[in-house]
């Protein structure tokens, strides 16, 4: 008899029990008492049985149950494919001054900051030379529909493609014609930012009243013009300042908008110097996201008709239930750098995230690994990559999370300036590791509101007998 | 029902394959063109004579492969170019006895297998090509040849392999493992995760254990499997502890068909005592589905009607009956879901299907 290793987690609420999750993610919870009967080694035929059944333990001959340890451990392990997803900065310019802006913007009027016809070539040329049957760009900036003539020579340049998908992440204070011609083709999706109600919105990133009722005007109009699966629109939160929680959701579901993406002000860019204190996601912020999560579960449970979810919560549980299902670049171990998605800056350089570049734009470190013209590669992708995984961190080695968690290697260089810091004492971690426990107490709660949310974030038909199984 | 098999005659002296033309647009030396057509029959001409077809059009004929075996005087159609599913049936022996076969096991085998590849080669582009039996691992070195050879000459094709996966040996790993195997699924029965259960449903002792090896060293070799389970009333109450079963040990798999009974071979005259009615308890199955889904299993329903099925299940209820072997109740006809359900198979007690369609 073989024990696939476990490893142990005291999950709150029910202090007395532990979670048990093996290398494949499989996971259950097991009483006191049997945690007595483990230590003591004295497992009863019933637990050996329950062991066996989960795939905790394989026995000698079952030839079955150790291929079934293999790709399941093996399902956790991410694997790059080809480059096919390009986020592209055809120029830094914005029209409007965040207060937390990540990408250190320059002025509407400022010159030298778009892309070069050499760098536009080189892009085309790029994209000529993908592999994927399928590709999907994303647009960034600064404000990309300052440039629409650049987007579209992209898009043009892509008709050879299986398929091909759009994201233009804008800020939507301006759209005319020639923008608007954009967002009408049915590949192209809209990416924003809508931080609450009017007076939060204006607070953050507008400025003024007209400019944020503007910028509704423009995202009203294009839910109504094509549904609410046109745009994407995702808060970002000051925890010292959050918004109320219900006038948020309401922001979002007036639109159509079911999925809200909860972030907190990323330590980047211009946030760094007007808010130092997000250095560190304190208890402030995990307090507003779980009481932002029971509240949607409070609210999917009295209205059955729609079915509102924090984009990420649900991401970490399909990571838990259903590997593979998700391909979310923030979230996966191990997280290969420049392989299957680059940046390209407005100067043709490339980057390994959009995180990566805004690093290099504040001085901090250049992550840059090559640039469109001449490729990427040498020794800062080597030795990115080669500390892209969370497998032989000391830390992660041992923790429960480890196959449902990621590595965020620039997110550490981000805050620390370093990447060997102890996992346990980044903020990486500290999210991480609040998500996962939130999501478990969340899989063996009883309750049927709960249950009938996590079935929903999980696109289950019903709700099963258990979420997670349980050994007395 | 589209007739698979029709009487014919031939000139040549033994069976044969080739692929039927209506005009010579495009044709090539293996095809038989016609030369005479009749609403009742038609004439095709080729490399080896003459084969007059009866009871068929010719349009409906064009661009099928056959058999032509003109000793038992008749043409099988064995690749239908409009049709989604063909199947090979390469033998009729099989070393299970399962109380519901549709198509139950001869003693006799007649190999047919170099014929099968020349209808393979001859196949449609693209086309994903079914094959049955009996037990096809059986002959399992004359099977593997057939696909490994047809792969090679076309890698366009696909092929979709019925079998109950006692055959394969931890030998056979690497090999199923090449490449050329992406393009190869198995589908796998497996009616219980209780061993006694399954074996008692298959009627061999030691089932069980043997897929669990078999399964094993699909596992092993990355090979594509697609799970299949007849709903019985001896295994409805074993639904859940299936599921769990599945997301436990075979994840990997790429699809886990639920699959309601056929009427015909054996669970014809067997139907009051192996029918399990989902209308009236669908339970078992939804924690089923529930189960397998919540862990990325890919569970879907197959032959059951999809006004059959509640609401919340129903995009997991899919056109699952081939074309030439499924009906529609009459009431069918003014139903939105028609184009997506799997109706009923032509062999279907017609009184029983118009009682149960509630048109959507
Ligand atoms: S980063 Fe933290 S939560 Fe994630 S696996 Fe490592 S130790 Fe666990
Ligand atoms: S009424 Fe007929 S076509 Fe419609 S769902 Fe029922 S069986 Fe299918």
């Amino acid at each position: 008899m073989t024990f696939t290793p476990l490893r142990l987690r005291a999950i709150g609420g029910e202090s007395e029990k532990a979670l048990f999750v093996n290398d494949a993610g499989r996971f259950f919870l097991g009483s006191s008492a049997f945690l007595d009967r483990m230590d003591l080694e004295q497992l009863s035929a019933g637990d050996l049985a329950f062991l066996r059944a989960g795939g905790h333990v394989v026995e000698r001959g079952d030839a079955l149950g150790a291929a079934a340890h293999a790709r399941g451990v093996a399902d956790r392990i991410a694997r790059a494919g080809p480059l096919d997803y390009l986020i592209l900065v055809p120029t830094l310019r914005c029209n409007l001054s965040c207060s937390y802006c990540q990408v250190s913007r320059v002025n509407e009027n400022q010159g030298g900051h778009d892309w070069s016809d050499d760098t536009l070539h080189a892009v085309l040329a790029l994209l000529d030379r993908l592999d994927a049957a399928h590709v999907k760009i994303e647009f960034q900036g600064g404000e990309p529909t300052l440039r629409p003539d650049l987007i579209r020579a992209v898009i043009d340049r892509c008709g050879r493609f299986e398929r091909a998908e759009f994201v233009i992440c804008t800020n939507l204070q301006r759209v005319d014609d020639e923008i608007l011609a954009l967002f009408d083709r049915p590949d192209v999706f809209v990416s924003t930012s809508l931080d609450g109600d009017l007076s939060t919105h204006t607070r953050n990133r507008t400025g003024t009243a007209e400019a944020t009722s503007a910028f509704l005007g423009n995202l009203r109009m294009l839910a109504e013009r094509h549904g609410p699966t046109k745009v994407s629109a995702l808060p970002t939160i000051d925890p010292n300042n959050p918004p109320d929680i219900d006038a948020l959701l309401d922001a979002y579901v007036d639109l159509g908008i079911d999925s809200v993406f909860l972030r907190p002000i990323n330590y980047q860019g211009f946030a760094r110097k007007r808010h130092a204190a997000s250095r560190e996601q304190g208890d402030g912020w995990r307090g507003y996201y779980e009481s932002f999560v029971r509240r949607i579960i409070e609210r999917n449970w009295a209205d059955r008709g729609r079915v509102l979810e924090e984009t990420y919560l649900s991401i970490a549980l399909r990571r838990i239930f259903q590997p593979g299902s998700e391909r979310h670049v923030d979230l996966r171990n191990p997280n290969p750098m420049g392989i299957d998605y680059v940046v390209i800056d407005h100067d043709g350089a490339v980057y390994p995230t959009d995180e990566a570049r805004m690093l290099a734009r504040s001085g901090v470190v250049d992550l840059s690994i090559g640039n469109v013209a001449e490729g990427w590669g040498g020794p800062t992708f080597d030795l990115l990559n080669a500390n892209s995984t969370n497998q032989f961190d000391p830390d992660c080695k041992r923790c429960a999370y480890q196959p449902f968690c990621g590595r965020d290697l620039v997110d550490d260089l981000a805050r620390y300036g370093r990447i060997d810091i102890q996992r346990r004492e980044t903020a990486f971690c500290r999210r991480h590791l609040h998500l996962f426990d939130l999501a478990f107490r969340l899989v063996y709660s009883d309750d049927d509101a709960i249950r009938y949310s996590l079935a929903r974030w999980l696109r289950l038909p019903g709700e099963p007998a258990a979420f997670g199984q349980r050994l007395a | 029902m589209i007739p698979l098999m029709r009487p014919a005659l031939a000139d040549a002296e033994g069976p044969y394959v080739t692929r039927l033309r209506t005009s010579r647009i495009g044709t090539a030396s293996d095809d038989a063109i016609l030369i005479e057509g009749a609403d009742d029959g038609s004439v095709f001409s080729g490399r080896l004579g003459l084969v007059v077809i009866d009871g068929v059009r010719a349009e409906d004929l064009d661009g099928d492969i056959v058999l032509v075996d003109p000793r038992r005087g008749r043409v099988e159609r064995l690749l239908r170019v409009g049709s989604t599913t063909n199947t090979l049936l390469v033998t009729e022996r099989c070393d299970q006895l399962c109380v519901m076969c549709s198509q139950p096991p001869k003693k006799t085998h007649v190999d047919r297998f170099d014929l099968l590849e020349e209808a393979c080669r001859l196949a449609p582009d693209g086309m994903l090509i079914g094959i049955s039996g009996g037990e096809p691992t059986l002959y399992k070195e004359r099977l593997l040849t057939l696909i490994e050879r047809t792969l090679a000459a076309r890698p366009d094709l696909g092929f979709h392999v019925l079998t109950n996966a006692q055959h394969f040996e931890a030998s056979d790993v690497a090999r199923l493992g090449r490449s050329a195997y992406r393009r190869v699924s198995w589908g796998i029965p497996l009616y219980a995760s209780e061993a006694a259960l399954h074996d008692n449903i298959v009627g061999k002792e030691g089932a069980f254990a043997k897929l669990e090896e078999g399964l094993a060293h699909l596992a092993m070799a990355g090979a594509r499997v697609e799970l299949r389970t007849v709903v019985l009333s001896d295994n409805i109450d074993a639904f859940p502890a299936l599921a769990g079963y599945v997301a436990a040990r075979l994840r990997f798999v790429e699809a886990w068909s639920i699959m309601q009974l056929e009427h015909i071979g054996f669970a014809r005259n067997r139907w009051e005592q192996l029918f399990f009615d989902h209308v009236q308890r669908f339970g078992p199955i939804a924690e089923a589905l529930n189960r397998a889904l919540l862990h990325g299993v890919r569970a879907q329903l197959f032959n059951f009607p999809r006004c059959t099925v509640p609401a919340a299940y129903r995009r997991l209820a899919i056109a699952s009956i081939s074309d030439w072997k499924r009906k529609f109740a009459p009431a069918c006809l003014r139903c939105g879901e028609r184009s997506a359900c799997s109706g009923f198979f032509e062999w279907h007690p017609d009184e029983q299907a118009a009682l149960a369609v509630q048109p959507l």
